[in-house]
């Protein structure tokens, strides 16, 4: 289970300029539901999203997943929670861009130093399942924006996470590949996982495996 | 157990390779570092060993004929008076002198020995014992046999005589001196061939050389040729070692401020290296944190791609220096080294393995490096990813 509570989070540019990202928000998600977080630019979806990934702490307040304050994590802790437990898929993929496809996916894994058999593994599941076995050895900025976000999907799952983050998946997709991408999600949340989503694209807000869709605006809950 | 991080190190070569154009550029100037380093230090342990072991086979004392500040030839009697100094074992009477040879522009040393005379040094007694130096003979260094035979003069030589004629001594044989210094530019032949090409009388000496049998007793034993000729210099070999030692160290110095603009240069790099990453470099880092390496693991990855340039830089420094220095003998650099005073024909550089100043060399330029690569990223990974990738 996820629960942020009274969480508020400032952004500093500098002492004269500070912004007010979310303010004093509570939220609780339970496990292998998807959320849709709703919202326009800047109302604080994606501040959420960093913190539920402990990609960043929040000013006050507290974020807890499982039991565990995410949010007091030291750095070194937090990324090891990122990398068992958290998928994130970017809004711009945040790939390297003069890597490989399959260097790109196998990154999350190089830390904890695997054999050479779990690695090819791991890999052969993820590029079967999302379609790019015939690109694992292309370079990545020379794919188009459908494949290049397979391949962020394909990093995000290749330590198999329990809890899926996108952040604006779809901002960068047609039509199809917005609704292949919704497929994706679908046959994720069947494997039980807990998925958020940030978006204001509307393709999200009707779809009937959604458990809850949530409205931000100016860092608050409407 | 440690396991290696082979997928880690994959990564780092990866991540230089990307990089390619930047990486060769840093490469090429930390090898140029070491090598200019190297060179220098090589040449100047190879001279300085020369030098002492020049230095270790010159006579314990040298008595010499001062008129005016400058040196004239001294009486061989003088020799026979010093012998009666108590500690004295031998005192010979030195005949030697130096000739231009202007058609090469190179000096020889020439020395005289008496072939039944117990001589000065371990060269010139088996000079003595192996060749026959009695006629118009000589034996040459290797250097000026070089020399010699560069300009036709393969048998014989015709010498100059102050007064304006000739003498014509034939070479007799080839010798190797105690050091390479040394042998390099010496003709030895008879007291009186000698006498003839530097006109003196068969009465005088350059001048003369004296045996302790305590070397304890050298500064003693100078003190009483000093009381006892007050008009003659008298040096010790302890003397000539300072004298010697104090061209080398103004030499050095010239190395040294070589060594100086390279190591300034070298900072500069690593201050721009160490003063900050590019946008890319800093949202990779981003990125890595994001999706779960820890600070460590960036640095780990850091550090290995630190060391494979600076190791390689410096292998290839190294390598590079040890075949211009040993193979190639040098060219350009050593001229700094080789003056008038010192050395005169060419010599070879004595191989020396100094592990200390390869140890010196690696700790100014690889950890350096590896810490200038280190630093900034360390600075990156430590802030909270979100706010990198953003």
């Amino acid at each position: 289970m996820i629960e942020l509570k009274n969480i508020t989070k400032i952004y500093e540019a500098n002492k004269h300029n500070k912004v007010t990202a979310l303010d004093n928000i509570n939220l609780k998600f339970n496990e292998g539901e998807l959320i849709v977080l709703k919202g326009s630019s800047g109302s604080g979806k994606s501040t959420i999203l960093s913190l539920i990934a402990a990609l960043s702490k929040p000013t006050s307040g507290e974020v807890i997943v499982d039991d565990k304050r995410i949010s007091k994590l030291p750095d070194n802790f937090a990324s090891l929670y990122r990398r068992e437990h958290i998928g994130f898929i970017f809004q711009k993929y945040n790939l390297i861009p003069t890597l490989s496809v399959k260097e790109n996916i196998l990154l999350p894994l190089i830390p904890n130093n695997p054999d050479e058999n779990e690695c090819d593994f791991k890999l052969k599941t993820v590029l079967d399942k999302f379609n790019i076995s015939h690109k694992k050895d292309s370079i990545v900025k020379n794919l188009s924006g459908g494949e290049q976000q397979r391949v962020a999907i394909s990093r995000a799952l290749i330590n198999d996470p329990k809890i899926i983050i996108a952040d604006e998946p779809t901002a960068n997709l047609d039509e199809k590949l917005s609704l292949d991408f919704c497929d994706i999600l679908k046959n994720l949340k069947t494997q039980n996982k807990t998925i958020i989503v940030a978006t204001h694209d509307p393709i999200f807000f009707d779809l009937e495996f959604v458990d809850k869709i949530i409205e931000i605006k100016n860092g608050t809950i409407i | 157990m440690f396991k290696i991080n082979l997928h880690l190190i994959e990564y780092a070569i990866n991540t230089i390779l990307r990089s390619k154009t930047k990486n060769i550029f840093i490469t090429t100037i930390i090898t140029l570092l070491v090598f200019l380093l190297s060179s220098i230090f090589l040449i100047s342990n190879s001279i300085k060993y020369e030098l002492n072991q020049t230095v270790d086979s010159l006579p314990q004392i040298i008595v010499q004929n001062l008129k005016g500040g400058k040196s004239y030839d001294i009486k061989t009697k003088v020799a026979n008076e010093i012998l009666e100094i108590a500690g004295v074992a031998d005192a010979i009477p030195r005949v030697w002198g130096y000739y231009y040879f202007q058609k090469a522009g190179v000096n020889f040393s020439l020395i005289g020995i008496d072939q039944y005379e117990m001589k000065y040094k371990n060269s010139l007694t088996k000079v003595a014992q192996s060749f026959n130096l009695e006629g118009e003979s000589m034996v040459v260094g290797t250097g000026v046999q070089k020399t010699l035979q560069n300009n036709y003069y393969d048998k014989y030589f015709n010498f100059i005589k102050p007064d304006g004629g000739f003498k014509k001594i034939d070479i007799g044989g080839v010798f190797d001196g105690d050091t390479q210094l040394e042998s390099n530019d010496v003709i030895v032949m008879s007291n009186d061939n000698l006498r003839e090409i530097l006109d003196m009388r068969s009465s005088r000496a350059t001048d003369i050389v004296v045996k302790v049998n305590n070397p304890e007793e050298i500064p003693m034993i100078a003190s009483k040729i000093k009381a006892k000729y007050p008009n003659m210099r008298v040096v010790t070999n302890e003397d000539l070692k300072i004298s010697y030692a104090n061209i080398f160290d103004y030499k050095s110095g010239i190395f040294l401020a070589l060594s100086l603009i390279a190591l300034f240069t070298f900072f500069i790099i690593i201050y721009d290296k160490a003063s900050g990453l590019s946008s890319e470099e800093k949202k990779e880092i981003g990125i890595l944190k994001s999706i779960g390496w820890k600070t460590d693991d960036v640095l780990k990855e850091k550090f290995i791609e630190g060391s494979i340039i600076s190791l390689f830089a410096y292998m290839a420094g190294i390598i590079l220096s040890f075949v211009f220095v040993y193979i190639f003998q040098a060219p350009g650099i050593r001229l700094i080294f080789e003056g008038f005073s010192v050395l005169k024909t060419t010599f070879e550089l004595p191989f020396v393995f100094d592990m200390q100043t390869l140890s010196l060399i690696f700790f100014i330029t690889v950890p350096i490096y590896i810490a200038a690569t280190i630093v900034p990223s360390w600075r990156t990974a430590t802030l909270d990813a979100d706010e990198v990738i953003r």
